[in-house]
Formats: structure tokens, C-alpha cells, sequence
């Protein structure tokens, strides 16, 4: 009896449309994730798309999402009967209560665990798809997916439905049955955010996080990636508690329902029981109007009632399905996930800038508008046939258009309902956030005008494929044919927005700038789309099959004869539309801009590099004195340039070519003129120019040419448009318009897939240290110079470049500002230019200013503040500080960065500008930024570095070091922890993602996670070993020697010989050779702590310590290594690195001996401790910096 | 007037549902009867502009029916022999959104349409039910209302009196003759008593092609003379359909009552039957059975 009720039951739900539809939405959305770089669920870096932690990571989120499913056919066991009016019969069988109920419910659990079975098909499928880079691939192992689908989602699926199996139980209905899911996901939310900040809780949320993602990223914290792509944690300790837990929710959910329910019908209330009297009396009491000629019909005036009654009745049949609640709801959770957790750097939000969100929402709604439109296209077209109820209004008068048009119009209904309610959801994110400047018209015109065009154009095609294809699964064929269509196009390169049906261009959104970057083309895109779709919708019309055997010969011949009317007017507007707008998109990406390919474009990189790059030993000469008048005209997007630059031969030899060049594809050269020289090789179209100098150049001497270049946007492009010349908020360096003097590698193909395809070599390593040639350039690659640019701009717009502003003032209607530069600064400057607010501020001789759009104040002040503080502490302690002037300038976020140019630092308006500095415990990246970038002033345009390996630790590692001085000078010793705690996780988790090998500092090659994370903990904890103000004496001499030097520049040896001289016994000798010179990971773990109360009233911590170093070779093989050092150890009243944790915590700190393997310490404070730990600060590149502290017992 | 010359269909699977068929079909009721698969519904839905056929042609009044299907379709009642029904509507707004498809635009119009169709097929009771939970009988009556909005010039029934009760079938028939007069309504059925009560003229379509055309009564007339009845027991049967041409067996009252069609008193105990339509038509079914066995 029971298997036969469980059989029934699966039959019946997988026969339900619900079925098809979500195993459709998880397969594409797994499938999206892992086929295209534009849907991201979990993973990434160089994990791979199918390794084990991807498909465990992706299986846990959907199994999370997959609640929505669930409940829609659990909850649909126990109110089905009760709706369909079976109940009393079915509960009148001999059929137990037990068999009934859990038959049932095993029924519908099988077909959850089977819809579910389609994400890891879809992630099967997907790996083996040939649009994907084989790099991202690993073996396909039975293994993991099954440890994914038993370990993971099923008991995530059980306890699920059991649960809310429960709730409808209780409230018999499926509205309670989803109110109950979202109080689940509420207080969920809640308890996994506690215990993810909270590393008290990590173990608490490993244990109890019912869907084991908390158990899982306790477990694999600090899994290398190759770990994460081979290895499965074992099922068992954690884990195995973890689900045993699950699983045991799910069960008492279960008994609770098998005691809720009962058999009996709940009878109505006497209430119900009234009303019902009273409306049967009502009914009762009407009489009919009758009469005795019925009215005739009048059909060719009733279009409009026609049409309004069958979009009511579209739009009726489609918002009460359960199936638009679910995607409703899944879209909602899906936006609002995404909102809540993005947008962090350093741990710290940013405040929900419409923007911002609007750009996140875009990137959340990819898919559910596809899923919805594919679904609810086929439902609707094939929704009488599939009721029976076509013959009946297919033989009526209505027009075909009447059919066609209400039922895209519902299509599009959903969709924009599932686009509003992401509007509200992100409404609410911002309420919630404390964010309440609502910018209405920014939603309407950048999210819901453009999206409902294209969701109207979505639905069309939709209508139109199911309008015309034999059946309803052909019709969903055809769009899912189209759907990954959409995914492989770009992976195609086949990007032009006329290639593919509602294709289109992508907007970048800025709040200076707007949607100016491309929003006109992408309209343009657009109404072209649309106005294929009308031709598309004129075409259902004609071709609307009636009845049941109409054949497409006879509709054809009658399509003309139906044209002659308003639909062949409105072909004719759609054709003329379509024609005009495709004619004028084509003129703008084709014509007036060429269509460059990514392929085409990595080609020609490649072809630059085999025809260049064997030029860059060549000695050339060296930049001495910029002086450029710079031209921007932000309403027309154009740029002139006009420079004369001298140059010494400063290689020591004489010299008889020069190679000249311009490297921006963007770039137009008017002129170039160089003093004594021919032009005798000229490549057009790389802009590669070779001068023979005659006479040649003798050593020292110098000579000076002069250029004329220009920008110019001429309407849009297909993709690439540029985001540097802009309206508001033009941002160029000199790259992009001024003459390079010799090859570099700047701008050349990096990923190594990239490069083999056009058979370059798979790396371009750095020079090695010991390379002494290279030591004639240096890391930025740009000279030392002086200069005096001009900078004219439209007169509502500030322009900015390095340099001391001469003057500044409006010369006919244009704002003409000159900068002038007489202290060395690097030939690599910035020019900027919008609509800017100003707030300035003078400290010690040097004027400090932020240039920022009005709208984004909120870190302006700590801005300054983080100047002034860092500009003091650098002067004080490492020299002078070379300009009187400091600016930070904000920049549009279509890159996310600050960088630093001579006293001149753009900021991106998507960083520190709309960072949400409000809660202390947060960290002020805003001020750690701005130090770092003033750190600049020092480390890069005062001492830069040679070119070579190493390089990047004298630019980039001591402007972190710099940083932290300058945060530890403003938060305290005690705060800085979380700063150190967050860039030794980034870099332990940047370690998986390295691609060639890991090296030690002194020889980093340019790789982010070293020079900044590691180097960050590094310099920490060299200072505090060896002291602040020895560390600084030291770097101010560093500084000294080469200030403003030229070649040879310095390598990193200059600065590990510089630590080693402060090192005064072995043990700091060795810690300096370990940090700089080799990779050494630590693991200091406080075991347990005890404490017990002298005699003397003082209290002795008794602290169990367990301790290893190892060294690691660049693949990440270790040895075992000795450890004996002196590490902090330290015992405190409240928990150091979380909330408000001051110095008045600490009880005992101080520095003992510590060796590998476990030992004792013993502590004596005044006061009865709570935590012990050792290395409590993460100094240390500890690779479990979590289980440094203990709570005493 | 509703003409259709040489009609011919033949479905994608090679089935040819209807063979050559011209009918001119007057004002007034018109049954078509036949069996089940003869090509009645085929042939519904070919005048009904909901299938194309293979050739012919079909004209109504001036309309070229297969060039303007629209044209038709204003003028048109169709009660299709299956049709099923959206979730959640009652009754009272299902018809009303027939009533607008229809093209009839007013409200006060669709008003009186509604509630007197209602009444006149006994729906008013039920008007606010959910027609998904009708039963097959009341279904059809709903199918009947339908048929009967704004007035159409041309209605088809298909089958309209299965499932109905004797006294829904009654108050059905009674609702067509009152509106027959004026209109052309093409009755299909199996059913030869819907015929016979109410069909000035009729045709009897077999195996896709028109095997009989006339009055009911005129028919009736020419067999007269000519059927011959016989009872005996079942076992007997098998002996006298080897020996007779039966056109008909029935059972009244457990007994075994056989028609024979014989232009002269065949014997054996044969009396002449009074004979009627069903007489008619099963001679018609019999004389096709004969010459496909030939």
C-alpha cells in the first residue's frame, strides 16, 4: 500500500508542469555557472568549474534554494485533497494514516531528489561543452558528484520538506505553507551571518548550519586549490555531526506532522457556514434580466473589449499559478542574496548606491527573465489547446492579434513583475542598510525602461516560436536552443549586438558619468531588436494556427489578404523601423568605428609582440621634460594633445635609432617630429615608428621631439567603448596619448591559454634577481622628469594633473588650468577632468585637496584626515615629502582601483568614495587606501625599483607597509589585528590560485597576493620584531640613496640586506631570511588554557601551546623546519579583533621562546583572564590563525 | 446557404477522412448523421474554419469560407463534440468572456446575453460555480449557451446531445427549433431520434462520403414498403444473418427483433415494418457494409 501511494505520488508530481519547470531553472542556472564567466554560483579562481568544492558548493546553495521546490510539492500533498474536493473520498479508504501520509510524502521527496538530480547533470553537461578554456577543467569523477548529491543534497532536500511538510500540515494551506519558508530563510539568514563573522561561533556554525556549507568551509578554509579540485573531506568528525543533524531536524519534523495530522476534515466554522448561507440567499435572491432577442454581435467594433477581456484573463491565469509564486520568490532571494553580499572589500560594505545596485541586480537577473519568458510562452500559446478549450474560442471572431498580443503582453507581465520585485527587494536592501536616498528615476531609466523593452522583445520571440512551432516541447526546444545561444555567442566572439536576436550592448553605470559610456547605443540596440520583434509579432499574427488541422499552405495563402489591414501597417513600421535603426547601429559600430573581434584584438597584441617585443633590450634614451597642452572637450568626447619632450641618451653609448611609439589603439598621431632624426620604419598600423639619428646621439647628450595626437568618439561601438573620455569624469594617463620611447611588455597577452593559442611562449617571466641588465629599467617603466602641462577643459568641469597648479582660469568659456612640475616626478601622469566638488585642507606646508562628486561626500573628511595623518608620519619618519599639494580624485567606477601618480591620486568612485564607514568595528579601508596611495609619494615616485624579480617589493610592499604604520598610529596595536588577519587569509586562499609558482618576496614576480598580502603581515611583523623606528631609520636611509635615481635602480636585496643589518641575535636573523627570503608558513595553535588563583589574590593562566614551521617550495611541497623564536603571547578580558577591543583588555603581553611541538606557558596577571593565545595578533603567517586564542577554562 | 463542392481530406497519416463531398445545406435544421469515424466532427471542423481541407471548396452565403475564415467566423456558433474549460471561472464569467470574444462589446448587452442564455440552458443556479467542477451534462449545456451568442447565422453541433439526460436533451432540442428557422444549424449526431424529431432535411455521411441527402419524411417514404421485422430468439441469429440481409438488430424487451430490407415479403415469418428513419439509415450503413464486403 505504501510503495503503490509513494509510486502514485511520484507519477502525479512528475507529470506536473512545477516538475519541468524547476528542473529546468536549476539545470540552466548549473548550467549557466558552469559554462559562462557571466553566472557565478560559488567557485572560481583556479578552481574548477567541475572540481569537487565546485560541485559540492554549487549543490549546498541550490539546496538552499531549492526550499521554494520543495515546499510547492510537499505542501501540495496535504492541500491538494482539500482543494480537488478528493479528500473525503481518499480518506475514507481503508489507506492507514501512516501509508497515506509518509507514502505521500516519500512520493513527492523522490521527485524533489530527482529535479535536484538535474544540477549535477547540468554540471556534467557543462564540462564537457567545447566553448570551454580546458584550463578551467578537471577530471569528471562519479565520486564527487555523488558525495555532492548523498552527502549533501538529499538530507538538504529531506529536512526541507519534512519542515515545511510540517507547516502545511499546521496551516492546511500553501500561502502559510511560504510564509512559513520565509521565516525560515529570515532566521537562517540571521544565524549564518552571526556565525560566519563570528570565528567564536565558526564551530558552533559548522556544526549547526543545517545545510552543511558552515561544516564544509570549516573544513576546507585553507584548501589549496589543488586540494580543491581533487580531494573530498571526509565524511565523518564534523561533517558526519553535521548531517546527522540535519537529518534529525528532518525527522522530527516528520513525527510532528504525522501527529498534527488527522483524517477529519476540519468542518467550516459557524462563521464560514453564515457566509456561505448568506451568499447562496444573495445569489438566490438575483434574478436574471432576460430577453427575448438576444443582443447581436457587433465584432468589428469590440477589439477593444476583446482585447482588454482576454488580457485580463492571460494575465488572471498566469498570476495565480503556482509556478509564477515560486520564480517569483526565487527571484527575489536570488537579488536579494546577491545584494546582501556583495560589494564588500575588506570585509566593509559600501553603501547601496543605486548604481551599484542596479549593476548587481543586472548581473542576478540574467537568467530567471529567460526562464520565465521560455515557460510562460509555451504555457500561454498552448494553453487552450492544452485545456481543450481551442476549438471553442479558435471558432470565434476574435482576431489572431487578439490572441497573440494579450498573451505577450502577459509573458511580459511576468517578467516585469519579477523586474519590479527586484526593485522593491533592492528598495529594501537599501532601507535596511540605512540608506535612504531613493533614486527613483535611476531605477526607472537604467533598470526597468531598458529591461522592459527587452523582456517585451523576449516575450515576443517566445509567442512568435510557439506560435509556429508543432508542439509546445518543440517551442521550448527552439528558446532553449536560443538561451544557449546567448551563452556561446560570446564564447564565440561572435559579440556584435546585430548578431544575435535581443542582443545587446553593455552599459557601464557611473554616478558622475551615468549611462553616457554607451547608453545612447544600447537604445539604439534596442529599439532595433524591438522593432524586429514587431515584425516578429505581425508574423504570429498572420501565421496564428486556429483549430486543429489548419495547414501552414492556407495560412500562407491567406497571409497577404490579412496583410492588407493594420497589420500590414504595422510590418511596414516594424520593417522601416528595423531597417533605420539596424542601418544607423551598423553605421555606428561598422562604419564610423571599426568592429574589432576579441579575437581579432588578442591577435594583434600577439602579432605586436613577434614583431616587437625583440626591441625590448635595446637601449634607448630616457625621458627628461614633459611640456603638453592637453585638450579635453567633455561635451563632444574628443582630446587633443600637443607636446614637445626632451630626452638624454643616459645609456652611455652613442645611439642611432630611436624607437618611437604609441601603443592605445585609441590613439590618433597628427605629428611626430624628433630633432635629428629620419623616419626610416614606419608601421602604421601598430604606430611603431624607428628613427635613424643623424648624427647619432652621443652619450649624454640631449635632444627633444615634438607630437600632436588626438581621442575622438565617433558614435558607439559594438563593444569596448571607451570609458577613459567621457562626459564627466575623463580620466587618461599619458599611455594613452604621449609617445613611449622603446618596447615594454605593457598591455602584451598574459593568460598563458592566450598566449599558446597564437604560439607565443606560454609565460613572460620577470627578469631574475640576479639578472644585472635589468636594473637599467625600472618597475613602472617611465623616467624621471619635469614638467609643465596645461589642461584645458569646458568651464563647468575642474582639470587636474600632476603637478603645482600655476594657474588656474577661464580663457573663452574654457577652464585652462597649468601644471607645473620642478621636482623629479615618473613620466607616468594622469589627466583628469569632470564636474567636481572640492574639499581642501592646508597642513604643514602642503595643501591637501579632494576633488569628489557632489553627491558621494560621506568619506571626504576621513579622506583628508588619512593625508594629513600618513603625510605626517612619512615626513617625520622616512624624509621630505616633494610636493606642497596632495589630491585625491575621484574617477567613474568602470574600474575599481586608486593609483597613484605624483602627489595625485584618482580614486574610483566604486571604492572608498561610497564605502559605508559608519560601523568602527568595520575596517577603514577608506584610510587605508589613501595611506597606501600617499605611501606611493615614497615608495615609487621617490625610490622605484629595478625591473625585475623582487621589484614590486620595494613599490607595492613597503606603501602597504607604510599603510599599516599609519592605521597602527590611528586605531592602536590592539585594532590592527583585523587587518592582519584579513590579508593573511587572502593571501593563503591567493596561494590556491597561483598559476606558475609561488615565490618569496625578495623575489616576487609582480603577483598581488604576495607583494600585497603577505608583504602586509610580513612588514608587520618585522617591525614589531625589530622595532618601528629602526625599521623606518632604516628605510629613510633606503630612501636617501636613491631618491629621484636613475639606472642602475634598486633591487630587493638592498632591502632584505637592510633588515638583516637591523637583526641583533640568530633568531631575528633567521625570521628575516624566512619572511624574505622563503616561503614559511607557521601553524601556532593554543590548545587550552587554564587558570587558577594564587594565594596572592593574582592568577596564574596556564597555557598548552602547540607549534610548527615549515618551508614551501614554489609548488607548495613543504619540509618540516625548526622552530625557535620568540612569539607574542598574551592573555585578555574580552576577545582581541572583534568588536570594541581595547587596551585595557590586554592583561599580559609580552614576547616568550617558543619551539615546535607542544608546550607549556604560565602567565601571572592581576586580574582573572578569559582568553589566552599565542601569536594573538596574527603576526605570523600562520596558516590556522583562528585557534591562536582560547577561551580559559 | 451553405455549399460545399467536392470536399476531400486526407490527414498527414494517409487516413482520408472525407472523400468528395458536396452538400447544399438550406435554412432550417440540417442533421448529419453517420457513425462514429464516418468524418462528421472532420467535416464539422472543415466548415468551422478550424481545419483546412485537402480540396474542395465551401462558400456560405457569399463568403468563400477557406479564402476568409473571418468572415465566417462572425457568423458562426460552434458547439465542438469535446471541449474542456480553464481552471478557476464560473460559469457566469466564462460566458461573459465568450460573450466579448464574440464581439459583443457592451456591457449591458453581454448583461442580457449572459443571464438569458444562462436561464434558458438552467445554469442560473449554478453561475457562480467553477465550470471545472461541472458534470459532462451541465458542461454541454454551457457548450450549448455559448453556441448561441450573439445570434449566429450558421451553427454547428457536433454531437450535442451525448451525455445529456432525456429532459436536458428535451429542453436542448426544444431551444435549436426554436431558433432553426431563420438560420442554418448543421446537427451532427449519431443519434437518429435528434434527427428524425427535429430535421426538415438530412444527409448520412459514412466512411468519409455522402451515402444518403434528403428529407427525413421523403425517406422515410421510399423504404416504405420495403423493411421487414422479424422477432426471434439470440440463438437463432447467426442462422438468419447468414441467410438475410439484416440491416438492424435490436432488443425490445429481451427479445431479439431483426429488420431485413426486401423489396418483397422475404416469409419465414416476416411481417412489414412501419419503418422509419433509423430504417432508413441502417440501410444505408448495411448497403455500404455490402458493397465494401464486394
Amino acid at each position: 500500500m505504501f510503495a503503490s501511494i509513494a509510486a502514485f505520488e511520484f507519477r502525479y508530481h512528475a507529470r506536473s508542469p512545477v516538475f519541468w519547470v524547476v528542473s529546468v531553472v536549476f539545470f540552466l542556472l548549473t548550467f549557466g555557472a558552469t559554462t559562462s564567466p557571466n553566472i557565478q554560483i560559488g567557485g572560481g579562481g583556479n578552481v574548477h568549474a567541475n572540481s569537487p568544492s565546485a560541485i559540492i558548493e554549487i549543490t549546498i546553495i541550490l539546496s538552499i534554494f531549492f526550499m521554494f521546490v520543495t515546499t510547492a510539492f510537499v505542501a501540495n500533498v496535504i492541500v491538494r485533497d482539500d482543494q480537488s474536493g478528493f479528500g473525503p473520498m481518499v480518506r475514507s479508504t481503508r489507506v492507514s494514516k501512516f501509508d497515506y501520509l509518509f507514502g505521500r510524502f516519500v512520493g513527492a521527496f523522490g521527485v524533489c531528489v530527482l529535479a535536484f538530480c538535474f544540477v549535477p547533470v547540468a554540471i556534467w553537461l557543462g564540462s564537457l561543452m567545447p566553448w570551454i578554456d580546458a584550463e578551467t577543467l578537471g577530471p569528471n569523477r562519479l565520486r564527487d558528484y555523488l558525495f555532492a548529491l548523498l552527502v549533501f543534497a538529499v538530507p538538504n532536500l529531506l529536512l526541507t520538506a519534512a519542515l515545511f511538510f510540517a507547516v502545511a500540515t499546521a496551516t492546511r494551506s500553501m500561502m502559510g505553507s511560504y510564509i512559513g519558508v520565509v521565516v525560515f530563510l529570515v532566521v537562517y539568514l540571521i544565524f549564518s551571518s552571526l556565525t560566519e563573522f563570528n570565528p567564536d561561533w565558526l564551530l558552533i556554525g559548522a556544526y549547526f548550519e543545517a545545510f552543511g556549507g558552515g561544516a564544509y568551509d570549516f573544513l576546507t578554509r585553507y584548501w589549496t586549490a589543488s586540494e580543491r579540485n581533487n580531494d573530498i573531506p571526509s565524511l565523518g568528525g564534523v561533517l558526519l555531526a553535521n548531517r546527522a543533524f540535519c537529518v534529525a531536524l528532518a525527522l522530527l519534523a516528520l513525527a510532528y506532522a504525522y501527529r498534527r495530522f488527522s483524517f477529519a476534515e476540519r468542518s467550516a466554522s459557524p462563521r464560514q457556514l453564515r457566509k456561505q448561507e448568506k451568499l447562496k440567499a444573495k445569489l438566490a435572491r438575483q434574478a436574471p434580466s432576460l430577453v427575448a432577442v438576444l443582443p447581436d454581435s457587433a465584432p468589428r467594433s469590440a477589439w477593444w473589449a476583446r482585447f482588454m477581456a482576454q488580457t485580463r484573463l492571460e494575465m488572471r491565469q498566469v498570476f495565480l499559478s503556482p509556478a509564477f509564486f515560486v520564480l517569483i520568490l526565487v527571484g527575489l532571494f536570488n537579488s536579494l542574496g546577491s545584494l546582501f553580499l556583495a560589494s564588500e572589500i575588506y570585509g566593509t560594505p559600501s553603501y547601496p548606491m543605486t548604481f551599484r545596485v542596479i549593476e548587481l541586480l543586472q548581473g542576478t537577473f540574467t537568467i530567471i527573465p529567460f526562464i520565465i519568458a521560455i515557460f510562460y510562452g509555451g504555457e500561454l500559446v498552448w494553453r487552450d489547446r492544452d485545456r481543450k478549450m481551442h476549438e471553442l474560442v479558435d471558432a470565434t471572431s476574435i482576431p489572431n492579434w487578439a490572441f497573440m498580443v494579450p498573451k505577450t503582453i502577459a509573458v511580459a507581465g511576468v517578467l516585469l513583475s519579477a523586474l519590479l520585485i527586484s526593485v522593491f527587494g533592492a528598495i529594501l536592501v537599501q532601507l535596511v542598510q540605512g540608506y535612504t536616498e531613493f533614486e527613483f528615476s535611476k531605477y526607472v531609466l537604467w533598470y526597468v525602461l531598458p529591461l522592459t523593452v527587452e523582456m517585451l522583445t523576449l516575450a515576443i520571440l517566445s509567442v512568435f516560436v510557439q506560435a509556429l512551432s508543432p508542439s509546445k516541447y518543440i517551442g521550448w526546444g527552439i528558446m532553449l536552443l536560443y538561451f544557449i545561444c546567448t551563452i556561446t555567442f560570446s564564447a564565440l566572439d561572435l559579440n556584435h549586438p546585430l548578431y544575435l536576436y535581443g542582443a545587446g550592448i553593455g552599459v557601464p553605470l557611473s554616478d558622475m558619468n551615468g549611462t553616457d559610456v554607451s547608453g545612447a547605443g544600447a537604445w539604439w540596440v534596442r529599439l532595433y531588436w524591438a522593432a524586429v520583434a514587431v515584425c516578429l509579432a505581425v508574423f504570429a499574427h498572420l501565421l496564428w494556427r486556429r483549430g486543429t488541422g489548419v495547414s501552414f499552405a492556407s495560412l500562407f495563402r491567406q497571409a497577404p489578404r490579412r496583410l492588407a489591414g493594420g497589420a500590414g501597417l504595422v510590418l511596414a513600421v516594424g520593417v522601416i523601423g528595423a531597417t533605420a535603426t539596424g542601418a544607423y547601429v551598423f553605421n555606428n559600430t561598422n562604419v564610423l568605428n571599426e568592429y574589432v573581434t576579441n579575437d581579432e584584438a588578442e591577435e594583434n597584441i600577439a602579432e605586436y609582440e613577434k614583431k616587437y617585443l625583440r626591441y625590448e633590450s635595446l637601449k634607448q634614451p630616457a625621458y627628461t621634460r614633459f611640456v603638453l597642452t592637453l585638450d579635453v572637450y567633455p561635451e563632444t568626447r574628443q582630446f587633443r594633445a600637443e607636446g614637445e619632450a626632451d630626452f638624454i641618451n643616459d645609456t652611455g653609448a652613442p645611439l642611432d635609432s630611436l624607437h618611437v611609439r604609441f601603443f592605445d589603439p585609441n590613439v590618433i598621431v597628427d605629428s611626430i617630429d624628433v630633432e635629428g632624426g629620419e623616419l626610416t620604419t614606419f608601421d602604421e598600423e601598430f604606430k611603431y615608428r624607428i628613427y635613424t639619428l643623424s648624427p647619432p646621439m652621443a652619450p649624454n647628450e640631449t635632444r627633444s621631439l615634438r607630437f600632436e595626437s588626438r581621442r575622438e568618439q565617433n558614435g558607439f561601438r559594438a563593444q569596448g567603448n571607451d570609458t577613459r573620455l567621457v562626459h564627466n569624469g575623463t580620466f587618461l594617463n599619458n599611455a594613452e596619448f604621449a609617445p613611449l620611447l622603446g618596447m615594454d611588455r605593457n598591455g602584451l597577452l598574459g593568460d598563458r591559454t592566450t598566449r599558446r593559442k597564437y604560439d607565443l611562449p606560454a609565460e613572460l617571466r620577470v627578469a631574475p634577481l640576479e639578472d644585472a641588465s635589468a636594473t637599467d629599467n625600472n618597475y613602472v617603466g617611465a623616467d624621471w622628469v619635469t614638467a609643465d602641462i596645461t589642461v584645458r577643459t569646458s568651464a563647468d568641469q575642474t582639470p587636474i594633473a600632476p603637478g603645482r597648479r600655476v594657474s588656474d582660469e577661464v580663457v573663452d568659456g574654457r577652464r585652462v588650468a597649468r601644471f607645473v612640475s620642478d621636482a623629479p616626478i615618473l613620466a607616468f601622469f594622469s589627466v583628469q577632468s569632470a564636474r567636481y566638488a572640492v574639499k581642501e585642507r592646508n597642513a604643514d606646508g602642503v595643501n591637501m585637496a579632494v576633488y569628489y562628486h557632489p553627491q558621494h561626500e560621506f568619506n571626504v573628511e576621513t579622506m583628508l584626515d588619512a593625508t594629513e595623518r600618513s603625510l605626517a608620519y612619512y615626513k617625520a619618519n622616512f624624509g621630505p615629502y616633494p610636493f606642497d599639494y596632495a589630491r585625491i580624485v575621484e574617477f567613474p567606477g568602470y574600474a575599481r582601483f586608486a593609483q597613484a601618480f605624483a602627489g595625485t591620486v584618482p580614486y574610483s568612485e566604486g571604492i572608498g568614495f561610497i564605502a559605508d564607514n559608519r560601523d568602527p568595528d568595520e575596517i577603514d579601508y577608506v584610510t587605508y587606501v589613501t595611506a597606501h596611495e600617499f605611501g606611493h609619494q615614497y615608495w615609487a615616485h621617490q625610490l622605484i625599483s629595478a625591473n625585475q624579480q623582487g621589484g614590486t617589493l620595494l613599490v607595492e610592499t613597503l606603501a602597504q607597509y607604510s599603510a599599516l604604520v599609519v592605521m597602527k598610529s590611528i586605531y592602536g596595536e590592539e585594532q590592527i589585528r583585523r587587518f592582519l588577519k584579513y590579508e593573511l587569509d587572502r593571501y593563503l586562499s591567493g596561494r590556491g590560485s597561483e598559476a606558475l609558482e609561488e615565490l618569496p618576496l625578495n623575489r616576487v614576480e609582480n603577483q598581488g597576493y604576495i607583494h600585497y598580502r603577505k608583504g602586509a603581515v610580513v612588514m608587520y611583523l618585522l617591525q614589531d620584531r625589530l622595532g618601528e623606528a629602526r625599521v623606518n631609520a632604516m628605510l629613510a636611509d633606503l630612501l636617501e640613496r636613491y631618491r629621484f635615481k636613475g639606472p642602475p635602480y634598486p633591487s630587493s636585496t638592498e632591502l632584505v640586506d637592510g633588515f638583516k643589518a637591523l637583526a641583533r641575535t640568530e633568531a631575528e636573523r633567521e625570521l628575516v631570511v624566512d619572511l624574505l627570503e622563503k616561503i614559511t608558513l607557521y601553524d601556532l595553535k593554543a590548545a587550552s588554557a587554564t587558570v587558577r588563583e594564587l594565594d596572592n589574590g593574582q592568577f596564574e593562566t596556564t597555557l598548552t601551546v602547540d607549534a610548527a614551521k615549515v618551508y614551501a617550495d614554489g609548488e607548495g611541497q613543504e619540509t618540516l623546519a625548526t622552530l625557535n623564536d620568540e612569539i607574542d603571547v598574551g592573555v585578555f578580558t574580552a576577545r582581541p579583533g572583534l568588536g570594541v577591543f581595547e587596551a585595557d583588555d590586554v592583561l599580559l603581553f609580552e614576547r616568550r621562546r617558543v619551539t615546535d611541538g607542544e608546550q607549556t606557558l604560565v602567565m601571572v596577571t592581576s586580574e582573572r583572564p578569559v582568553f589566552a593565545g599565542v601569536d594573538p595578533y596574527n603576526k605570523y603567517i600562520d596558516r590556522n590563525a583562528d585557534d591562536n586564542l582560547v577561551r580559559i577554562e | 446557404m451553405l455549399q460545399l463542392d467536392n470536399v476531400s481530406h486526407t490527414y498527414a497519416n494517409g487516413t482520408q477522412a472525407l472523400r468528395d463531398v458536396t452538400l447544399t445545406i438550406p435554412k432550417g435544421m440540417f442533421g448529419l448523421l453517420g457513425p462514429n469515424g464516418a468524418g462528421k466532427s472532420t467535416l464539422m471542423r472543415t466548415i468551422a474554419t478550424l481545419q483546412t481541407p485537402t480540396a474542395g471548396s465551401i462558400r456560405f452565403g457569399d463568403i468563400d469560407v477557406l479564402q476568409s475564415p473571418e468572415s465566417l467566423r462572425e457568423r458562426l456558433g460552434y458547439l465542438p463534440q469535446d471541449f474542456g474549460v480553464y481552471p478557476r471561472i464560473s460559469a457566469y464569467d466564462m460566458l461573459d468572456h465568450m460573450a466579448v470574444l464574440k464581439g459583443i462589446a457592451s456591457r449591458a448587452d453581454r448583461k442580457a446575453t449572459v443571464e438569458t442564455l444562462l436561464t434558458q440552458v438552467n445554469l442560473w443556479d449554478v453561475r457562480k460555480k467553477a465550470i471545472a467542477g461541472f458534470s459532462g451534462g451541465m458542461r454541454q449545456r454551457f457548450g450549448v449557451a455559448q453556441a448561441l451568442i450573439g445570434n449566429p447565422e450558421l451553427i454547428i453541433v457536433d454531437e450535442p446531445t451525448a451525455g445529456l439526460d432525456p429532459e436536458e436533451r428535451n429542453r436542448f432540442l426544444n431551444l435549436l427549433a426554436e431558433i432553426g428557422e431563420n438560420v442554418v444549424i448543421i446537427l451532427s449526431t449519431h443519434i437518429v431520434d435528434d434527427v428524425a424529431d427535429l430535421c426538415p432535411r438530412m444527409a448520412v455521411l459514412a466512411a468519409g462520403e455522402i451515402r444518403l441527402e434528403g428529407a427525413p419524411r421523403a425517406l422515410i417514404e421510399q423504404t416504405r414498403g420495403s423493411i421487414w421485422a422479424k422477432t426471434i430468439r439470440r440463438d437463432e441469429l447467426a442462422d438468419h444473418r447468414s441467410r438475410f440481409d439484416i440491416i438492424s438488430t435490436r432488443l425490445i424487451a429481451g427479445a431479439t427483433v431483426i429488420n431485413v430490407l426486401s423489396d418483397a415479403d422475404p416469409g419465414e415469418g416476416f411481417e412489414l415494418a412501419p419503418g422509419g428513419l433509423e430504417d432508413v439509415y441502417f440501410s444505408t450503413l448495411a448497403a455500404l457494409r455490402r458493397s465494401e464486403a464486394a
